[in-house]
């Protein structure tokens, strides 16, 4: 093994190295400070980043779940509950487990890296919550859904319910189009006495659509100002909440007119796009 | 059934961001527009010689101390707050200050605020000091200028000064491109040393290779000809 040696022929050691490194220009040795802070930022951002992730990946399941529920303002049905109970503690394992990353000052530092996850999340336990007492969850009964480090922001929030809006439509065009629309009992006194006989939907049918174009018009008249943060995403947000609360208006609309004229299994059309791609 | 109170609160919430929001954009404002006279002033150091450039270190430094209550004023507000929730308000508006208080303490005003170890310019904790603001919290939730705003304030400073290295040979100063070239090699290197990743830091820092071209081609320029004075720092 040869020794190094500098160019007048000195063995070079490891401590002449170290010399030469801390008697470099004093530029150097800051940015070597300024290097450790940058890299622990980074470290910490791309773990929230991952966690994000596969938070809002968990939340898409508990959604689709959710999205086979039939009934609404009951129980779940308890093999989607236990699904989504296991998917719940894993989320909030993964959120337990970025709480020293996003403690103190850093609270609100990353908020656009971990904001989608919990903007799904919300979209997941609102609609849970809706389906299971057709009410909507409260911001306070959001965080308190997570630990209390994890901060739930107010723009979050609204952009989870946002989201939401999109799933009460397709449970609700679902629900409009399983058939138990009422019909008028009779078909032979049809003509005989108009007003009694007129089509009109379940009460569970007309609870959905009150409920979503309630939404729509409480969205509606919140003012944001444009220096906000939330103006952001508001403007595709509010496209999507529009079509999708139309969607349903349409729905109950060609179920109340059409509805007994549909072949037994028909469903209406849900193949335009709906929801808005998460980055 | 959706309760009309969700929405009243949300709206409560929102109202009060706005306002906490348009506070701190007046005083950012005020600091912006003094932020524009300084710069002003400090360019004139590309058309002044350099025997004469106190009167423009002078004019800048009056500047610089007047935005400095703006950055009170705008402490004083922001400590209320969560500080990574408002941030990004002013955030544009400090590196801009940073920026001229670097470039001023460079061409030889604010020497008084100057480490005894820094060299040519103002460490971080050195503009700590004088803008009487705490640097690089990692803990205490508060106001206080960061890391990056700082790096991103010498690359601004950096720009500048390749500009002055050019400036410098029309107005006959031979020896200040030699100086600025040594310094923001030194720069460079400091930022070479940065695991950056994509992000703003890295887009500005990837400019200061052609700061480094532009200043070592005029030191070039003038080595070959002979024109740079003898036992200046080359």
């Amino acid at each position: 093994m040869g020794t190094k040696r500098s160019w007048q022929g000195q063995p070079v050691t490891k401590d002449t190295e170290i010399m030469t490194s801390e008697t470099a220009s004093p530029i150097v040795s800051i940015f070597e400070g300024f290097r450790n802070e940058l890299d622990q930022h980074h470290d910490r951002r791309e773990r929230i980043i991952k966690a994000s992730r596969d938070i809002t990946a968990l939340s898409k399941k508990m959604i689709f779940a959710l999205q086979r529920v039939r009934a609404i303002n009951q129980p779940l049905p308890p093999k989607i509950a236990q699904e989504n109970q296991a998917r719940l503690d894993q989320i909030k394992a993964l959120f337990t487990s970025i709480i020293p990353d996003v403690t103190g000052i850093n609270a609100w530092r990353y908020q656009r890296q971990i904001g989608g996850g919990i903007q799904e999340f919300i979209e997941a336990i609102s609609f849970d919550h809706y389906l299971r007492t057709q009410t909507l969850i409260s911001h306070a009964e959001v965080q308190a859904q997570l630990p209390a480090e994890i901060l739930v922001t107010g723009d979050d929030y609204v952009m989870g319910l946002f989201d939401l809006t999109g799933e009460m439509m397709r449970f609700a065009v679902t629900a409009l189009s399983s058939g138990n629309a009422s019909k008028p009992d009779e078909t032979e006194t049809e003509s005989t006495d108009a007003t009694r006989k007129l089509p009109h939907l379940s009460a569970t049918q007309a609870g959905l659509v009150v409920d979503v174009r309630a939404m729509r018009a409480e969205f509606e008249a919140l003012s944001v100002p444009a220096r906000s943060n939330m103006m952001r995403d508001l403007f595709k947000k509010v496209d999507v909440m529009q079509s999708s609360v139309e969607k349903v208006e349409r729905a109950a609309y060609g179920i109340l007119v059409r509805g007994s004229e549909r072949p037994s299994g028909w469903t209406p059309d849900l193949s335009a796009p709906v929801e808005m791609e998460i980055h | 059934m959706i309760d009309q109170r969700i929405f009243e609160d949300l709206q409560t919430k929102i109202d009060e961001e706005t306002t906490v929001r348009d506070e701190l954009h007046d005083i950012v404002q005020t600091l912006a527009r003094k932020g524009r006279s300084t710069q002003a002033i400090l360019s004139r150091a590309h058309s002044t010689p350099t025997d004469q450039i106190k009167s423009v270190l002078d004019d800048a430094t009056v500047a610089i101390i007047a935005q400095k209550q703006d950055v009170a004023r705008l402490k004083a507000v922001a400590d209320k707050h969560p500080f990574y929730k408002y941030n990004n308000v002013w955030s544009r508006e400090l590196q801009n200050l940073v920026s001229s208080i670097e470039l001023c303490a460079w061409l030889g005003g604010l020497q008084e605020y100057k480490g005894p170890d820094s060299t040519s310019f103002m460490t971080v904790e050195d503009v700590g000091k004088f803008l009487e603001v705490p640097v690089n919290l990692k803990e205490q939730d508060a106001f206080h200028l960061t890391i990056e705003e700082y790096l991103l304030a010498l690359i601004s400073m950096v720009e500048e000064l390749s500009r002055l290295a050019v400036n410098s040979v029309t107005l006959g100063d031979y020896e200040r491109p030699t100086q600025i070239c040594n310094f923001i090699k030194e720069v460079f290197a400091g930022f070479q040393l940065l695991n950056l990743k994509n992000d703003i830091l890295r887009k500005r820092s990837d400019g200061i290779k052609y700061s480094v071209k532009k200043v070592e081609d005029v030191v070039y320029d003038l080595s070959l000809r002979n024109l740079i004075p003898k036992g200046s720092a080359a």
